[in-house]
């Protein structure tokens, strides 16, 4: 369960060099998101980045509170972003480590004490997802595709209780963008992603959009996903 | 671990199958035994050891031995500074353990691959939990920083190309703040990441 | 502003003690022979630009990886051959150059000083002269076996090129403080 209440966020403006007023990145959005798949959908700029990024304390909230499965993001930092793994657009941005099987041990690190046994079940994880071929080759050497489910199953190493991801298909092609598609929808946790791809959203329990900062649909996909089309066109 | 910087040269010595934490006792032994005892015999006795088995060690005599001129002038500059105020025996020691311990050093350098260092030195932070600090930290940050090091190396070339096409290539401090810029949004980009699964968090209190 | 996260503070001690082995490795030849490196640059950088602790850490981390084995050290080196070496002094006070620069950085630009590149000159130039060239000649005389007036005649030829790498330190700091203004003021309240 994600619950947003009464959240409010904005950043200060530097104009000529001194900080002059306030801008507001998203504006009263009170949620409760306990359905297993959710989608965000929005323009660019709308806030919805802003709204995954509270979920575990990239971002606070300057007013209200953010609660995952009853703990707050800012008080319980630390215990929630253990228990929420988060997705970033650009994989690169998120792989730690030079190749993809180091990657994964190194979220094991903390889980798995001995160094053989974590080497074994990283390489498992990664077979698991079709990824065996690539373990051991530079991270800089792999598809867009390759990248966004290794960072994955980096994330998933961690064993969280939510994933998170902001726009994890955008930087891919249609073939790699049903993968990563297919790997997500398909994964047991509380998923909630934010996404521009509407066959992605279709496939919701629930679906939000947002625009400047708001929250001006909350429905299910056919619905949410028709009312964004309208506001588009 | 690809691409980390290491002088390892492979091959198949007593010394490339000895378990690293020997090595370490061994460049220990070897560097404080000559700085502790000041002692020239002693001195030279472990420049004679460690010449020996870095011989041993099978990486090619050049590879073995070979040390920057400026190295061979400190020490020889050094012996004849001593002997000249009529103290062989100090300058024995000052120049064989200058020697000596970058040879003790290398015995580990050339014959451990980068990533066992790494491990080895993550694996040391262990015993740091009984005085109050996080050794999942402490082995995180190494990681991190090794896995840095050809990143922040390769921000010096790229500026340095960047400069270089606009006919700056000269003025070598002007390198150095793009790349300091680059370093603090990498950092905070690998923080996020780190974030984003919930690892270098600090222990609750 | 809010504090750093435990995260971002690991990931800036682990990424400025990459930087500083980068500095390390290179080397800039100098019209009298001796050539220096960014070495000290970065140590005193890495002070200025992430403050006293984590900048302590991070210079600290630096030499421990480099103990290790891990090439990092001027001429890329590594291991403790370098504790009887003419600059042990040099590098054992590294981390305290880093500490007092950034301790310094913080007080003067906490206190409002006005003209931040001078008194960021003034924070480097200890760190460099006070904390790292005194270190450095007491190094020389224990590993060198020889007294104060020698040792410091060896750090002679230093002094200049530490001279211009104190002031560079400073306008880089000014620089890069620009570019993040929280790094440095981290704990203190957002100005209005």
């Amino acid at each position: 369960m994600i619950e947003f209440r009464g959240v409010a966020v904005s950043v200060p403006v530097l104009r000529a060099g001194r900080l002059a007023e306030s801008k507001t990145l998203l504006a009263g959005v009170d949620l409760r998101l306990g359905e297993r798949r959710v989608a965000v959908v929005g323009a660019n700029g709308s806030g919805k980045s802003t709204l995954l990024r509270l979920v575990n304390g990239l971002v606070e909230p300057t007013s209200g509170s953010v609660v995952v499965n009853g703990l707050d993001s800012v008080a319980d930092g630390r215990k929630v972003r253990s228990e929420v793994g988060f997705i970033f657009t650009d994989p690169l941005s998120q792989l730690l480590m030079g190749t993809a099987r180091d990657d994964v041990e190194l979220s094991l690190r903390g889980i798995v004490p001995d160094k053989a046994e974590r080497r074994r079940q990283a390489t498992e994880l990664l077979a698991a997802r079709g990824l065996d071929g690539v373990a051991d080759q530079s991270v800089y050497d792999l598809s867009g595709g390759e990248r966004q489910l290794v960072a994955l199953t980096s994330v998933l190493a961690c064993r969280p209780q939510v994933v998170v991801a902001d726009e994890p298909t955008t930087l891919l092609d249609l073939r790699n963008r049903n993968l990563v598609a297919e790997a997500l929808w398909g994964l047991e946790q509380q998923v909630l992603v934010a996404t521009h791809d509407l066959e992605l959203a279709a496939r919701a329990d629930r679906v939000l959009v947002v625009d400047a900062g708001r929250v001006v649909a909350d429905a299910a996909a056919d619905e949410a996903v028709e009312h964004y089309r309208r506001m588009m066109s | 671990m690809n691409g980390l910087f290491s002088l390892y040269a492979p091959g198949d010595s007593v010394f490339h199958r000895l378990p690293v934490g020997w090595k370490y006792l061994i460049m220990f032994a070897a560097t404080f035994v000559g700085l502790l005892l000041r002692n020239p015999w002693v001195s030279l006795g472990v420049l004679a050891a460690v010449t020996l088995a870095l011989t041993a060690c099978g990486v090619g005599l050049r590879h073995a031995l070979g040390l920057p001129p400026a190295v061979w002038l400190t020490a020889g500059f050094l012996l004849a500074y001593q002997i000249a105020v009529g103290a062989w025996a100090t300058g024995v020691v000052v120049a064989c353990n200058l020697v000596g311990a970058l040879y003790a050093s290398r015995i580990l350098t050339a014959t451990t691959p980068g990533p066992v260092l790494v491990d080895a030195l993550v694996a040391a932070a262990r015993p740091l939990r009984f005085v109050g600090a996080d050794p999942e930290r402490i082995g995180l940050a190494v990681m991190l920083m090794a896995r840095s090091l050809p990143m922040m190396w390769d921000a010096f070339g790229q500026v340095r190309d960047a400069a270089r096409a606009r006919g700056r290539e000269r003025n070598y401090f002007a390198l150095v703040a793009p790349v300091v810029v680059r370093a603090v949004g990498y950092a905070q980009a690998t923080g996020e990441a780190l974030m984003a699964r919930g690892l270098g968090e600090r222990r609750s209190r | 502003m809010k504090k750093t996260s435990g995260a971002i503070d690991l990931a800036l001690i682990a990424v400025f003690a990459a930087f500083v082995a980068a500095c390390a490795m290179i080397s800039i030849p100098m019209p009298f022979g001796v050539p220096i490196t960014l070495q000290t640059l970065g140590v005193l950088l890495t002070g200025l630009v992430l403050g006293p602790w984590r900048g302590f850490l991070s210079v600290v981390l630096y030499l421990l990886v480099g103990f290790a084995g891990l090439p990092v050290f001027a001429g890329g080196t590594g291991g403790l051959g370098v504790l009887s070496g003419m600059s042990v002094g040099y590098l054992l006070a590294f981390p305290f150059a880093s500490l007092a620069a950034g301790a310094l950085a913080i007080w003067f630009v906490r206190a409002g000083f006005k003209v931040r590149y001078a008194w960021l000159t003034v924070a480097a130039a200890v760190g460099s002269f006070a904390v790292i060239d005194l270190a450095g000649i007491f190094g020389m005389m224990v590993v060198g076996q020889t007294d104060f007036v020698t040792a410091f005649g060896y750090n002679l030829p230093f002094v200049l090129g530490d001279a211009v790498k104190v002031f560079a330190a400073s306008a880089i700091a000014v620089a890069v403080n620009k570019a993040f203004p929280v790094l440095l003021a981290a704990r203190k309240p957002a100005a209005a």
